[in-house]
């Protein structure tokens, strides 16, 4: 009897152990899925669609990010939304809009809103590394999804840190491919999620090239990016993320001018 | 016969009763009088904080107070404000149409509750008019117009003949951008107001936002708060669509309502201590009287009268006496009430804490039935609670005992 018992805390142990070890760091894995995500630079191609009961609607856009901190978003198709652009530097944004041919700091405020009629938020775009700085990381589960393991992190604020999410639940394969991310609230209650529909090859990297992001509970209100091209560690001129050229598109031959 | 006996033995000590009338007479003039005024003000409190821009109560989408959303509209605004005009107690009804937007001006910009009215009606329902520091408030047939906070263009730098930017969402989930010329500045004293609402028309609004002929929300006028919260009810019924919600002045600001209650609250402690101050001065004069008599009483026992039923005459000598100086000071209270009613009562250097609340600097003591008799009722019941004691007294006696008292 006492053997048996003593076997299984011998198993038990072991078993314990050998998931530890084969556990990789969550800090790690996030890091390295963002890395995966955006490259040192990057300049992707995104079709935008955004669903609501009513209507729906796909948008066109040129995207390039210089670092953690610089992005640049230009919409290109239908007629109606070229043109619209979005400048990130650092913690501020701007945003420039064709028919008022003028370029419109982001008023704190406003971080809140909608980012161009879709279900991301200024703050998704301007916050979305917070999860890597601001919150602390435990691997709560492991599953297997398409022949990788995938690691589900726990991600809670950093004492002291000020976040827009009070949880965030992130999804990320063994190989750097983000596959889903739930964001709750103070109250721990989850409020959306975005998911990854499609894991392809996308400028020589396995990508997240369809996600969609969708409040908690609503079905009829959702948003999908799919990315057609994309390009990861290539030169971008350092005058591409200016507010100058938010105004004034220059070609720099990275398809940056349209 | 009880009732003669008693009111004979009342004035057997007249100076003694009429001091006792005048007490409580006193007391309840003051409860009439101040619960009135109180009772005024609150009238006056409310009305103005929902004047200055929420309007008396409101006609919502569902779901549009948790999550005021441009998509969360009333599609046919005409027949909703003439259902709701049809019931009486509403006077007047305007539509609205409202979103969160980037307004700038040059390198400032900030967000801001753009909101889309009719110039015409919308002066029926709100009193942001009226607040006009400089410049106008719009007008029919404006266009690419818009009133602005004083906070919000000393913010942004703009003033009378500027022109602002608004860079918003459109319901179908384009991008919405205007340029509007400031025609007027508001300056309603209120923060929240100053600082973050942009009003324009609401036609141009429909335009820019993509709204077509829809609003958010319709706003009704009353002649009064109370009479248009009594019409709600039946508005209810008559809405063409019953998943529109009817919203009132409680659930449009639950901060005055929580305030107000709090008011009552503290205010019930100091009427609560008059009432027992006053009660135990009557009781107090009542209990002497009763020592007093203890030998007539031993008499009225001995020649065969139940001591029960003097115990009811002193009571009844208690009710009467209450009865006095209750309609005493009724008369006094509502008198007085109705008199600075007239004219208002002006407080010197309380201006300061009553524009927070948008109250005007004088108050008007509001007469009814609450305010006339809530106070005097309770102090009947307080003395008539407390005549048990006496009687209580009376039911002991004994007669030989009580005939040989002092």
């Amino acid at each position: 009897m006492n053997a048996i018992r003593a076997l299984a805390l011998i198993v038990a142990l072991l078993g314990g152990s050998v998931a530890r070890a084969g556990n990789p760091d969550p800090d790690q894995l996030l890091r390295q899925a963002f890395d995966n995500w955006r490259g040192k630079t990057s300049h992707t191609t995104v079709e935008m669609t955004v669903h609501r009961p009513d209507w729906e609607r796909t948008m066109s856009m040129d995207s390039w990010t210089r670092g953690e901190d610089d992005a640049l978003v230009r919409f290109t198709a239908p007629a109606k939304d070229a043109g619209n652009a979005t400048l990130k530097l650092g913690d501020d944004m701007w945003i420039f809009n064709p028919r008022l041919n003028q370029i419109i700091k982001l008023p704190a405020s406003m971080m809140a809103q909608s980012w161009m009629g879709s279900d991301f938020s200024y703050n998704d775009l301007a916050k979305a590394d917070d999860v890597l700085t601001e919150y602390t990381h435990r691997i709560t589960s492991t599953s297997q999804a398409d022949g990788h393991a995938a690691y589900e992190i726990e991600a809670l604020p950093k004492p002291d840190a000020a976040t827009v999410w009070g949880k965030q639940l992130v999804t990320v394969r063994d190989d750097g491919v983000l596959l889903s991310e739930t964001y709750f609230d103070q109250d721990m209650k989850p409020l959306k999620q975005m998911t990854t529909e499609r894991v392809d090859d996308l400028g020589g990297r396995p990508y997240p090239v369809v996600m969609t992001m969708s409040k908690t509970g609503d079905d009829d209100r959702w948003t999908r990016i799919e990315f057609q091209s994309g390009r990861f560690d290539i030169d971008l001129p350092g005058a591409l993320f200016t507010r100058s050229n938010l105004r004034n598109p220059r070609d720099f031959g990275t398809g940056a001018g349209h | 016969m009880l009732t003669g006996l008693a009111w004979r033995n009342l004035w057997r000590q007249p100076r003694r009763t009429l001091l006792n009338t005048l007490s409580i007479g006193f007391a309840a003039m003051v409860m009439v009088f101040l619960l009135a005024l109180q009772l005024g003000t609150y009238a006056s409190v409310k009305e103005n904080v929902l004047k200055a821009f929420d309007g008396y109560a409101q006609i919502q989408p569902p779901g549009y107070r948790d999550d005021p959303a441009l998509h969360r509209t009333i599609e046919d605004p005409g027949m909703v404000m003439d259902a709701a005009k049809r019931v009486a107690g509403v006077t007047d009804a305007a539509p609205r149409a409202s979103s969160f937007a980037i307004v700038s001006r040059g390198d400032a910009s900030f967000g801001a509750a753009v909101t889309g009215v009719d110039p015409a009606l919308e002066q029926r329902v709100s009193a942001l008019h009226n607040t006009i520091a400089r410049g106008r408030y719009l007008e029919p047939g404006d266009g690419a117009a818009a009133v602005i906070g004083s906070a919000l263009a000393r913010n942004l730098g703009v003033d009378l003949g500027g022109r602002l930017t608004l860079l918003g969402e459109a319901r179908d989930g384009t991008v919405a951008a205007d340029v509007l010329t400031v025609v007027g500045v508001f300056d309603t004293g209120t923060r929240e107001l100053d600082r973050q609402v942009v009003e324009m028309p609401l036609t141009r609004f429909q335009d820019t936002f993509a709204m077509g002929k829809a609003v958010n929300v319709v706003v009704l006028g009353g002649k009064s708060l109370a009479r248009l919260t009594d019409a709600l009810p039946r508005v209810r019924e008559r809405l063409p669509d019953p998943d529109l919600r009817v919203v009132d002045w409680k659930t449009l600001r639950p901060g005055v309502s929580q305030a107000i209650t709090l008011d009552v609250s503290v205010s019930m402690l100091w009427y609560a201590s008059l009432l027992v101050v006053v009660v135990f001065i009557v009781l107090n004069t009542l209990l002497m009287s009763v020592l007093e008599r203890t030998r007539e009483f031993g008499v009225l026992l001995a020649v065969g009268m139940r001591a029960s039923l003097i115990g009811r005459m002193v009571w009844m000598e208690l009710l009467l006496l209450a009865l006095l100086g209750l309609t005493a000071g009724v008369l006094a209270g509502t008198g007085l009430a109705l008199a600075i009613g007239h004219y208002g009562l002006v407080l010197p250097g309380a201006e300061a804490v009553f524009a927070q609340w948008g109250v005007p600097g004088r108050l008007f003591p509001r007469l009814d039935a609450v305010s006339a008799f809530a106070g005097p009722l309770a102090m009947l019941a307080g003395i008539l609670a407390a005549g048990v004691i006496p009687y209580r007294r009376i039911r002991q006696l004994e007669p030989v005992s009580a005939m040989r008292a002092a």
